[in-house]
């Protein structure tokens, strides 16, 4: 009887090159088959990338090309580095090109596009790979220099680390989402480095798709190698539906005995709507409430984290038949173009626009500090992307909140933090 | 693997936005280094003496998967140690054959200005007389960072020039 293994390591184990199927445990260094790749925009930035081209690559049926973080370019490099992708595409035969207007962010978009399958190892340049994990499949961001090794040989490798299992009970309050519950986490139990993150217990049934795919994405912001929910009937159904019919899904669950470092209860139905002030996630979080007196300038709703057709339905429901306050610029980026069409039809996106609020196309924008939107001087933004590090949208003398895509929209109603429930009760 | 040099310390959370500024995207690469902790630390940048050592805090290089870890090697920067690591960091500053070793409480030992020794395989740091176990550096690890990072090793292996 072999060692019981978490999710994680399971599939870590089944990817091993070395010996497929043999335990893992933390400290091992396995490496592992990658089965799906995805490249950005950013790779005609690098210039370690654009000078030492692979003179062939592996696998290029397993590999995704996306246009994400500074789209449409804004300078005349870019826009000549994207045209040299395009022809490196071409040459390579990667047929998986999700060009300008026709794709979204990397992340929700692999997952929309049935590229993000439970039990399977997904690589990426970006850090917020992890949010594959939503959908039981182990995500990870490696940078691009990794990505250029993947590329020449297919394999990469990981440092096992520890794993710490989240209990969920209960369910989701109405006004409190997913960040609020990745906020929760954060804020009550800090940063796990180089550990892994599962999510287990009878509150997990009750998150939608997108909700997983929230607290995911967010789990770069705790330092978690990995973030895993459970292939349950939930995901699977999410994924079939995307896959092309006859190809065979491979879910991983963990061993009910397998070891977890620590163990991180959260009841769900006592949460409130929570902020982490500026700086850091980690043990920075305060119930939005408690910071009511902050008047902000700038609203930002998007990220690969935050701007799923359920966040810009939340933004919509608060801004029907209200205005932003005059003092307040609020941009709303929805994550994919489908999203964005969706949005649409559905009307989400004219309310927006009549209340005041500026609708951009799916980009990472405005959360890196790219474009379309970067803060300036002494800015106060209140937002629902994935960091709030001091710099990270703009000028290192603005002040970045994190919260949920509701608390940033009542707070774009009112001109300061507001819990997005004093809204919600007094619908217009 | 050891290594020596005089040591800087920086405190903990120091995230890749500090280390790599998105001013950076828009610099020539051979300005963006001037941009390291330009936020938190002004001028630090144009103090480092190639050969210094970087000491820091808890979650080192937490955040993005830019390249936070050339910055860093560009200014001379020849290793680094830290209480924890990011684990993206910790594989960028591998691939760009950047020393870098977890070693918990090390921010703590270590006075700015002294001079620190590091042995990576073995995983220990010594500094005014005393020494500190860190994580080892595992010797797959260790051979990448001896190949001189991963482009070294992929034009040696043939796959790039």
């Amino acid at each position: 009887m072999s060692r019981p293994q978490t999710q994680i390591e399971k599939i870590l184990s089944h990817h091993s090159t070395e010996a497929p199927g043999r335990p893992v445990e933390p400290e091992d260094i396995v490496e592992v088959e990658v089965d799906r790749l995805v490249l950005l925009d950013m790779a005609a930035t690098h210039p370690e990338f654009m000078g030492h081209l692979p003179h062939r690559i592996q696998h290029p049926e397993r590999i995704a090309w996306v246009f994400d973080h500074l789209v449409p370019p804004p300078t005349i490099e870019l826009a000549t580095g994207l045209a040299k992708l395009r022809e490196l595409a071409r040459r390579w035969g990667i047929r998986e090109v999700f060009d300008v207007g026709r794709g979204g962010i990397s992340h929700p978009l692999m997952a929309e596009r049935g590229w993000v399958r439970p039990g399977e190892i997904l690589a990426n340049t970006d850090s917020h790979t992890c949010a594959a994990g939503a959908l039981g499949c182990a995500g990870r961001g490696v940078g691009m220099l990794e990505v250029m090794s993947i590329l020449c040989t297919g394999k990469t490798w990981f440092r096992v680390g520890g794993t710490v299992r989240a209990r969920l009970e209960g369910k989701l309050p109405r006004g409190v989402y997913g960040k609020d519950l990745f906020l929760a986490l954060a804020g009550t139990y800090g940063g796990i480095p180089g550990k892994n993150l599962e999510f287990q217990g009878p509150g997990v049934a009750h998150l939608a798709i997108p909700t997983r795919q929230v607290v995911a994405t967010m789990g770069a912001e705790i330092g978690a190698e990995f973030v895993l929910f459970p292939p349950d009937d939930r995901a699977l159904e999410y994924v079939r539906a995307r896959v092309p019919a006859g190809e065979t899904l491979r879910p991983v669950e963990a061993d009910p005995e397998a070891h977890y470092e620590q163990e991180w209860p959260l009841a769900l139905d006592p949460l409130v709507p929570l902020v982490a002030e500026p700086g850091r996630v980690t043990r920075n979080v305060k119930p939005v409430q408690e910071l009511s007196h902050v008047a902000i300038q700038r609203a930002v709703v998007g990220s690969c984290a935050n701007g799923t057709l359920e966040d810009l339905e939340q933004v919509s429901t608060i801004l029907a038949g209200r205005k932003v306050h005059p003092d307040v610029v609020l941009t709303v980026t929805p994550n994919t173009s489908a999203v964005f069409a969706e949005a649409s039809r559905l009307g989400h996106l004219e309310t927006i626009v009549r209340a005041g609020g500026l609708v951009t196309n799916a980009t990472c924008g405005a959360c890196f500090g790219g474009h379309l939107g970067v803060l300036g001087d002494g800015e106060v933004c209140v937002t629902s992307t994935t960091r709030n590090f001091q710099g990270r949208m703009g000028s290192s003398q603005a002040r970045i909140y994190l919260a949920s895509s509701a608390t940033v929209a009542a707070s774009a109603v009112t001109g300061h933090l507001t819990d997005p429930r004093e809204l919600l009760s007094e619908a217009p | 693997m050891r290594i020596a040099g005089r040591a800087w310390v920086v405190g903990d959370d120091i995230n890749t936005d500090l280390l790599y500024p998105a001013t950076c995207f828009r610099l020539p690469p051979a300005e963006r280094r001037w941009q390291t902790l330009s936020a938190n630390r002004p001028g630090w940048a144009r103090e480092v003496r190639p050969g210094d050592v970087l000491v820091a805090g808890s979650n080192f290089g937490m955040g993005s998967s830019r390249p936070a870890a050339d910055n860093l090697r560009d200014l001379g920067i020849r290793l680094v140690v830290a209480d924890s690591i990011n684990g993206l960091f910790f594989r960028t500053a591998i691939n760009t054959g950047l020393p870098i070793l977890e070693v918990p409480g090390v921010s703590r030992s270590v006075r700015e200005g002294s001079r620190l020794e590091a042995d990576l395989t073995e995983g220990w740091v010594r500094t005014d007389g005393r020494e500190l176990q860190g994580r080892p550096l595992p010797p797959f690890l260790a051979r990448i960072l001896e190949d001189g990072g991963v482009l070294a090793r992929l034009a040696k292996q043939g796959y790039i020039d």
